[in-house]
């Protein structure tokens, strides 16, 4: 049941495929330990409802409280994210604090487990109290810990989890930080597709994808939208996880000849596909693929620099991105870990607690209500770009294009966050 | 026309390196009743080693196995003295437990000294093909096959044409008429062992250059490499060819005929079909002791 949800909404798929595969054989082993922690959970799960302290600035710390996954199956997008809101934090309160008052993290560790995480943020509601919450990692935690807020009456903003059953209970204090669900990440996409003329437009194309919850609605929907637009699909097929053999698949595709390929690449699969396409001597006029790219050196690496070229892909967050606040992140990033580039998970989470104060700060207190509501009613910037929610808590945003040019990623789409200017159409044949 | 070709064409391609990467699997399994299931993770790591050998150094990634042959025949042996020998004489399902421990303990190892990050070695030819007309055949894949032909004739020329190999050949069929007859029981068997390990050289250096891998892909390939042996015999070199060019062809003809979402699984309903009405594979053989159980 729970692996549909077990990804983060833009996972890092070289990370966590590892886990993914690790868990199948670990299954037996989690569902003991499962099953003692839950009765362990049971047992504290009645609490009193009602928000946190609402008193704006009495000179006392604010108490922000977060579970994350810092050992387990997540703990990489886990560390990350505590690293973005370490970050954040230490950012806001360089500048004097929330409405006045200095940020405390309480950061718990859940263990990548769904009892745990429920537990925790039990106890960091209703015994601790804290002032406010923000999300964990993956839908598989964030879809038990936004009930625990939700039956609190605290917002609950998410820095991942954008699986659509998230936003089908239609709860009110749920917020997902990232720009747009997984059937709307490939929107920026269509767009730039309809920006071009009639006669320049891709005329057919392919759409393989992986048989993965974060892949198939995006290029499902991408699908869907081009064909209203008039572009024919030629091919379309669905391939499982443990595919690792890409040359029948590029065979194919070489006969039916696709102006467009759209893949729903995980990581290997996107390595594989650009291997065969090479090897069986077809170059499509663009090629676009979901998270593939976005694994900067691992992808070059893998194809070969020299074939990145005019490789199309979405994602929520660039380090070069112009959003307002992008580029003070990551130099304070930089700087308190070892010169590192942060990780989108990092991004995303730093993100969501931009969220969270700019609703204190037009709200002007910490009442979860107004804090809710206000969110309901307002555009946030971020650094991943503007920000706002339907009644459900789903973003309305956009995704940013980026593409590969000259072994370099640059933002091409949307318009104010792009870096270049130029897009390389039709793709260059393979080198 | 074209598309049939060369969707035969990549099947037995694709099929020949399999077939490089479970012999050594059912060489273990037919002298000695071990299932190495640590097999594949001997692969990812020989692949480990052949991409920094290749980063490093700038050799060649195939041209590595030279190399990593002899240590993996060098691990093999160690293993099996230190490690394997415990277990001899037990049920193989003992071997099962025991060899997968050894293989998490080698994803661990990597995961802590290569990171859990995805690795390829992308010599020139990489992603280049030979063609024939308008048939293309992947130079990488070509090199693998021609491997899995003479590692397998290598293998099948010792065990048959060899001192050595006729002794591990024996003391697999009689252990005590083997040691009447002066073959030490426990050296021969990590000799077979460690000649089961060392295919993992050439065939783990074909994998680096073929697929991007990470300490954790074992899991994939052992599944694959099981299949291959019990649907070609366990314990029959040419069944494991056989077994994997079935694979490779299924695999290809699938994808391109029928469903993508088939062409991974339509292999176990061809080893379901074959256990149905051959039980001990296409090239086993039935002992006794089967018949019995």
């Amino acid at each position: 049941m729970t692996d549909q949800m077990s990804h983060p909404a833009s996972p890092e798929p070289a990370r966590l495929r590892p886990t993914r595969r690790a868990r199948r054989w670990s299954a037996l082993v989690v569902t003991g330990v499962a099953g003692a922690l839950l009765l362990a959970a049971c047992g504290g799960s009645e609490s009193p409802s009602g928000g946190g302290s609402t008193s704006a600035s009495n000179g006392k710390p604010v108490t922000i409280g977060i579970s994350l996954p810092l050992t387990g199956d997540f703990s990489q997008p886990g560390g990350e994210a505590k690293r973005g809101y370490q970050v954040w934090a230490g950012m806001v309160n360089a500048k004097g604090g929330l409405l006045g008052r200095k940020i405390t993290l309480k950061i718990v560790d859940d263990a990548s487990n769904q009892d745990t995480v429920v537990a925790d943020y039990t106890k960091l509601i209703t015994q601790d109290k804290v002032d406010l919450v923000m999300g964990t990692f993956s839908s598989l935690l964030n879809f038990p810990a936004s009930a625990v807020a939700e039956k609190n009456g605290y917002a609950f903003v998410e820095p991942a989890g954008g699986a659509p059953k998230m936003f089908a209970r239609g709860f009110k204090y749920l917020f997902f930080a990232q720009p747009a669900t997984a059937p709307h990440q490939a929107d920026v996409f269509v767009d730039y597709i309809k920006s071009l003329s009639a006669s320049d437009r891709p005329k057919t194309a392919a759409y393989p994808t992986q048989d993965d919850p974060f892949t198939r609605p995006v290029i499902e929907s991408m699908q869907k939208q081009l064909e209203a637009l008039g572009v024919k699909t030629v091919f379309s097929g669905v391939y499982p996880a443990d595919t690792t053999n890409f040359q029948t698949i590029a065979n194919t595709l070489k006969n039916k000849k696709p102006d467009l390929i759209a893949q729903g690449a995980v990581f290997e699969d996107g390595v594989g596909l650009v291997r065969s396409l090479k090897q069986l001597g077809y170059t499509p006029k663009a090629l676009f693929q979901t998270s593939a790219p976005s694994n900067a050196g691992q992808y070059s690496d893998g194809i070969g620099a020299a074939n990145t070229e005019g490789v199309f892909y979405t994602v929520s967050w660039n380090e070069q991105a112009k959003t307002p606040l992008n580029p003070e992140f990551v130099a304070a990033y930089a700087k308190a870990y070892k010169a590192a580039v942060p990780a989108e998970d990092a991004a995303d989470a730093f993100a969501a607690a931009q969220v969270v104060q700019a609703a204190v700060e037009g709200t002007k207190s910490f009442d979860q209500t107004k804090i809710k509501d206000w969110l309901h009613s307002n555009t946030v910037q971020t650094i991943l770009g503007p920000l706002s929610w339907s009644a459900k808590g789903e973003p309305q945003g956009d995704f940013i294009l980026a593409q590969w040019q000259s072994g370099k990623v640059q933002v091409v789409g949307p318009k104010n966050a792009a870096t270049s200017t130029s897009v390389v159409y039709p793709k260059p044949p393979w080198s | 026309m074209t598309e049939l070709l060369q969707a035969v064409i990549l099947g037995l391609l694709i099929g020949g390196v399999y077939a490089l990467m479970a012999s050594g699997l059912t060489l273990v399994f037919g002298v000695m009743n071990i299932i190495n299931v640590a097999q594949g993770a001997f692969l990812i790591f020989v692949a480990m080693v052949t991409w920094w050998l290749w980063k490093h150094t700038g050799i060649d990634p195939i041209l590595a196995s030279v190399i990593t042959t002899p240590m993996m025949f060098g691990l093999g042996w160690v293993l099996y003295r230190t490690v394997i020998v415990r277990i001899r004489g037990s049920s193989p399902s003992m071997s099962v437990l025991l060899t997968f421990g050894l293989a998490l303990t080698i994803e661990g190892v990597l995961n802590l000294t290569a990171g859990n990050k995805f690795k390829s070695a992308t010599p020139s030819y990489f992603e280049e093909s030979f063609r024939v007309g308008s048939i293309a055949l992947p130079k990488a894949q070509v090199y693998g096959f021609v491997a899995a032909i003479l590692v397998l004739g290598a293998l099948y020329v010792v065990l048959t044409r060899t001192w050595t190999g006729r002794a591990i050949r024996a003391s697999a069929q009689n252990p005590s008429g083997a040691a009447l007859v002066g073959v030490g029981a426990t050296s021969t068997a990590a000799l077979a062992f460690a000649l089961g390990a060392s295919t993992s050289g050439v065939g783990g250096s074909i994998l680096s250059v073929l697929y991007p891998f990470f300490p954790a892909s074992h899991y994939d390939w052992i599944s694959r490499l099981l299949g291959i042996i019990v649907l070609g015999g366990m314990g029959s070199l040419p069944g494991a060819l056989v077994g994997a060019l079935v694979l490779g062809l299924a695999e290809t003809l699938t994808a391109t005929y029928g469903s993508l979402r088939w062409a991974t699984l339509v292999f176990y309903v061809v080893i379901l079909a074959v256990l149905l009405f051959r039980p001990q594979g296409l090239f086993g053989t039935r002992l006794r002791e089967d018949a019995v159980a």
